[in-house]
């Protein structure tokens, strides 16, 4: 199986790099996103009441910058491959090859640009915790594709499943904790991930609990991407 | 058929193939009421000085200036992925069109008057949105801002989808609407905006807009023209790049 996957993984990766202009803006978007947003966000979260201190603030904008390309990426890998995996699975890699190759392509994207924000983040102003942060930014991007894939599985059209990605991210900015005062709705997917990456940013360790928390809504991400790219590549008979 | 039927023919079948996606429609609602009025209903009322256009400085409040500001980025956003998205759509199909005896320039009209409409559509629902949360010193200049603001951006989105993949182009328009309008010409951060920022698309509009929301006089003149400046060269931008590509048939 592995055999057969890594050859279309490889394909995959480099189908959404082919274009010079998206590799370009896979490396300098997350490094803007840290550099533009880290000096604002700490304002940002104050004038939504919260306490977001300006070395967390940039930690978080790594966080952000990860997840905002990898769901959007995963989106249009489910959404505008459809066709083209299905294919693929009746030409006799089957539903489950193809699927593996489609999120470990996600992965390997979604991994690189992790890196990114948190080579910007570490060179900008330093970690207290790198190994925590890093941990933390990737899940951002691992959950992300696992909200990617979900639209993407039930959405087809590119222009609404970009804006639902956006209402996602939205939804995220106004309840990631530290960023508000207000606790109405105090839980969204990233927000263990949040709360470490912050932790993580301000030089201090985190609880069993946001690790574990993290942990769960990475693995169920994970499971969730898997299930929407199979979906995607199963032949209907 | 005559080519007034032909341009009718062509909007008809651009609306209905907007119309066939009901959950565009309904996300256009959404995601500005949603955003705007969950980004003033969390913000404190912190006192903010701000500059305005003609050196005019007034004390607002972090509150009121997401109140006077959010809707000018959403529609921005919603606008720039139109753009893109129904300049993929005119690639994917109208070539077609040509194919088949219409003229570019009727499937071109055909596809910004559907970006116009969802344009105005996104604006009238954020202007909505924002009456119900915010009060504006003058309301003509902030509407004809948010328009300003959707045209622009929609122009720039769909000038990204004709030239770029769908996803570089969805990329950069998130990032430049994120960078221009949430970071850059905000007053949450910057008295008045930085020294580069009236290179950007945004700072014309954006400037007409928070003068109108603060300010009952009218001192955004030159910031006005300029925004008629982005938009009359990027309307004629997106016509003759999308006349060009739609004529574009591949025939030898």
């Amino acid at each position: 199986m592995l055999s057969a996957a890594l050859p279309t993984t490889g394909a995959f990766v480099r189908e959404h790099l082919r274009a010079p202009l998206t590799l370009a803006l896979l490396v300098a978007i997350p490094t803007f996103f840290v550099l533009i947003f880290a000096s604002v966000l700490g304002d940002f979260a104050k004038a939504l009441g919260g306490t977001l201190m300006s070395r967390s603030a940039t930690a978080i904008s790594a966080g952000w910058a990860a997840a905002f390309l990898a769901g959007t990426l995963a989106f249009f890998q489910v959404s505008s491959s459809r066709g083209a995996d299905r294919r693929l699975s009746a030409a006799g890699l089957g539903p489950w090859r193809v699927a593996s190759a489609r999120i470990a392509a996600s992965l390997a994207i979604g991994t690189a640009v992790s890196a990114v924000a948190f080579g910007t983040l570490w060179l900008r102003s330093g970690i207290g915790h790198p190994l925590h942060a890093a941990v933390a930014i990737l899940s951002f991007a691992v959950i992300y594709i696992g909200l990617g894939a979900l639209i993407g599985a039930f959405v087809k059209g590119a222009l609404e499943g970009s804006l639902l990605v956006l209402l996602l991210f939205s939804l995220d900015a106004f309840t990631s904790p530290e960023m508000t005062s207000s606790g109405a709705f105090a839980w969204t997917p990233t927000r263990s991930a949040a709360e470490l990456l912050i932790a993580a940013g301000g030089g201090q360790a985190s609880p069993a609990a946001d690790w574990l928390g993290m942990a769960v809504v990475a693995v169920g991400a994970l499971s969730v991407a898997l299930a929407a790219f199979w979906t995607a590549a199963r032949t209907r008979s | 058929m005559t080519a007034l039927a032909r341009t009718r023919v062509a909007t008809a079948m651009a609306f209905r193939d907007q119309l066939r996606r009901p959950l565009v429609l309904i996300l256009i609602v959404v995601i500005p009421a949603y955003v705007i009025t969950k980004s003033i209903a969390q913000t404190l009322a912190t006192p903010r000085r701000i500059g305005l256009p003609d050196g005019v400085f007034v004390t607002t409040t972090m509150k009121e200036l997401h109140g006077a500001g959010m809707g000018g980025v959403v529609v921005a956003f919603v606008a720039a992925l139109l753009g893109v998205f129904v300049m993929q759509s005119a690639l994917d199909g109208d070539r077609r069109l040509v194919i088949a005896g219409f003229r570019p320039g009727e499937t071109v009209l055909a596809r910004l008057l559907v970006l116009l409409s969802g344009t105005a559509l996104v604006v009238g629902v954020a202007a909505l949105v924002t009456a119900l949360n915010f009060s504006a010193a003058s309301w003509v200049p902030l509407l004809a801002a948010l328009m300003l603001l959707g045209l622009i951006y929609a122009a720039i989105g769909a000038l990204a989808g004709a030239l770029l993949d769908r996803l570089a182009a969805t990329y950069l328009m998130l990032f430049l609407v994120m960078t221009d309008l949430g970071v850059v010409q905000t007053p949450m951060f910057h008295v008045t905006p930085g020294r580069f920022a009236a290179l950007l698309p945004g700072y014309g509009p954006s400037r007409v807009m928070y003068d109108g929301a603060f300010s009952q006089g009218f001192h955004a003149g030159p910031e006005l023209l300029l925004s008629l400046g982005w938009t009359a060269v990027l309307a004629i931008a997106v016509g003759i790049v999308l006349r060009r590509t739609v004529g574009d048939t591949g025939a030898a």
